[in-house]
């Protein structure tokens, strides 16, 4: 029981990380249409940048969080600008390849601006162990924890309430019609973008405080991909959510079937959920007419 | 007056070739590559040779993606699933290298319904993802299953012996891979212009309007996948015999999205472009590398130490730029550049 438990929530702490990434992977795709296949590497390096910024200012908690912030924005805006805004109106499938791309070199990147060494994000808390009940919970985990519940919060408001929210709606509904309705359709996009990169980067940070940095971390988009896909790509609540259970199923998978099937239980999961909904459990079916 | 190329009859579309020098040209170069291990030294030779695997997987992809339109990010997994079915074959189990290399096709062949079953239902980005999915089990299967595959230690395996011919010196495997490129290339051009690649073109240019011509989707889709993983299962085989080791870490992901760049920098579904752009991609490291150096040493030197994180880099560079500036890749170049030498100095 307390093996089950212990894994249950290292789980909904990683599945949490997974969830944030996979939120950044549905707003890029809501208001685009399109799967950024290097949000794992916008991760990392925004970690890497808060790394940097904490070995300078010898990690004080503040400084690093709106230095990493600033920076995702940054990153998300350049991105977008540069690369991402002379593709507008091509075919989806060059408009993706290009993210691939993207990811290739922002991946090699690292090696050549930092190094392929792990490093640890100091910033004087989250490595400390928490005791309820019987098991030890790290401060971190239950930091991302709470962080991921109130991004979902938030992000419902957002696009519930706010008129950029619904102009992002707009847009990614019917991109011509929302400019005929005189929305800037590159601005909303420039938004996702900036908007994806901080949700990313702070899932980056937090992975870097609870765990290890370490040029591997890309991976971690990999292992948000089946989050979003069993969430629905186009639904950023329920990529949350499809992450916190992504989570769960992987490390549950590790605790009672063997570490190889941790490192496959997502992607297993979504091609079964592909199978029964394509369109993910939160996800809108979309109606094709002839 | 004639204006351009035009095609008349239904002949002149299929034919394999448009025009009778294209016979001579490929003659020639076919001769010259048949020439070339007696004449270049064993770096450049490796060059060919992996020039000549990298078609064949090429080719193969390009049945699938550049074809019949469906994206795959997993090809790497067929590659791995081949190379593992003829190591396992032929060294393990002391068959005849032939078995070795039909295994190594039929095997992924087989793999490829399993993950091409449930992708029926599945178009564009969610087929990108369940083919990256397959490609990440594949590797944690292979690694599990011990008792077949030596698990992370891997396979060692000979270079084949063939009809009584051996081919275990560099020249000599060099003509076998050629063999199977050219092989490979007239399947490659001889779908195309079937029955068969005509509807995988069909299913690509508008599924809906292919299906009410009477194609059959599920069934065209699943045979691109099935030939497209059987030549790259083959691809895979030869790029494990010239390993002369096959392991996980020797297919690493990189290889898929190589394969991917080499379709975009040749020209999608086009097997002059899946040829050209191997030629490009294959080479673009070295080149890099060789103008880099006529500058300073220094960048000779960060080129040695940091060659792979370069090489992923450019691939990802020339990914961007290509389909910025150049969408439709080389081809697509050749066929401006050949239209404005023949109209000079008319516009069209």
């Amino acid at each position: 029981m307390q093996y089950l438990m212990q894994l249950l929530i290292s789980g909904l702490a990683i599945g949490a990380i997974y969830g944030l990434i996979a939120m950044g992977f549905s707003v890029i795709y809501k208001s685009t249409g399109l799967v950024n296949f290097a949000q794992g590497e916008m991760t990392m390096i925004t970690a890497y940048i808060a790394w940097t910024i904490s070995t300078t200012v010898g990690g004080n908690l503040f400084l690093v969080s709106i230095g990493a912030i600033i920076a995702a924005i940054l990153l998300g805006l350049v991105i977008e600008r540069v690369v991402m805004r002379p593709m507008l109106g091509e075919p989806v499938f060059a408009t993706v390849m290009v993210t691939i791309g993207l990811a290739v070199i922002l991946r090699s990147s690292i090696n050549f601006i930092w190094d392929a060494y792990p490093h640890g994000l100091d910033v004087g808390f989250g490595r400390d162990i928490v005791r309820i009940g019987t098991i030890g919970v790290r401060t971190g985990q239950i930091a991302v924890i709470t962080t991921l519940l109130l991004m979902l919060v938030a992000i419902w408001a957002f696009f519930r309430y706010s008129k950029f929210g619904v102009a992002m709606r707009a847009v990614a509904a019917d991109d011509r019609t929302a400019l005929l309705m005189g929305i800037s359709a590159p601005r909303v996009h420039a938004a996702a973008w900036a908007a994806s990169s901080v949700i990313a980067g702070i899932a980056g940070v937090f992975f870097a405080i609870s765990y290890d940095l370490s040029p591997a971390m890309f991976q971690l988009g990999l292992k948000a991909f089946p989050a979003t896909i069993l969430g629905g790509l186009d639904a950023v609540l329920g990529s949350g959510i499809g992450g916190l259970l992504i989570g769960i199923t992987e490390n549950l998978a590790g605790g009672y079937l063997g570490s190889g099937m941790k490192e496959v239980a997502g992607f297993l999961m979504i091609i079964v959920v592909l199978m029964i909904r394509p369109f993910g459990i939160f996800g809108e079916r979309d109606i094709e007419r002839v | 007056m004639r204006t351009g190329d035009y095609k008349q009859t239904y002949g002149e579309l299929v034919a394999l070739v448009d025009s009778p020098p294209v016979w001579l040209w490929s003659a020639v170069l076919v001769l010259a590559l048949i020439v070339a291990p007696y004449a270049l030294n064993s770096y450049a030779l490796s060059f060919v040779t992996i020039i000549l695997i990298t078609v064949v997987g090429a080719l193969g992809l390009n049945i699938l993606t550049g074809y019949t339109g469906l994206i795959s990010l997993g090809h790497v997994g067929f590659l791995v699933t081949g190379a593992y079915a003829y190591a396992i074959l032929v060294s393990k189990y002391q068959m005849p290298p032939l078995a070795g290399f039909l295994g190594a096709g039929l095997v992924p062949a087989i793999a490829s319904l399993i993950v091409g079953a449930p992708s029926l239902r599945l178009k564009g980005l969610y087929l990108a993802i369940t083919t990256l999915a397959f490609s990440f089990i594949i590797n944690t299967v292979i690694l599990e299953a011990r008792w077949l595959t030596n698990g992370a230690r891997g396979i060692a395996v000979q270079r084949p012996e063939l009809f009584g011919i051996s081919f275990d010196s560099d020249a000599a495997f060099t003509h076998l891979c050629l063999g199977f490129a050219l092989v490979t290339l007239f399947a490659a051009l001889n779908i195309r212009r079937s029955r068969v690649g005509r509807a995988f073109v069909a299913i690509r240019d508008n599924d809906t309007a292919a299906r009410v011509m009477g194609i059959n989707l599920h069934a065209y889709k699943l045979l691109a996948f099935v030939t497209s993983a059987f030549i790259t299962g083959i691809a895979g085989a030869l790029y494990g015999i010239y390993l002369s080791f096959v392991s996980v870490e020797g297919f690493p992901f990189l290889l898929s999205i190589e394969a991917l760049a080499i379709l975009i920098v040749g020209g999608l579904g086009s097997a002059l472009g899946a040829v050209l752009g191997t030629v490009l991609i294959v080479l673009l490291p070295e080149a890099t590398r060789m103008i880099f150096s006529l500058f300073s040493a220094q960048m000779d030197a960060m080129f040695s130490t940091g060659a792979q994180e370069l090489k992923s880099m450019l691939y990802g560079l020339v990914i961007i730029l290509f389909l910025r500036f150049q969408p439709r890749g080389l081809v697509g170049a050749w066929h401006d550049i050949r239209r404005t030498w023949v109209h000079w100095p008319l516009r069209y």
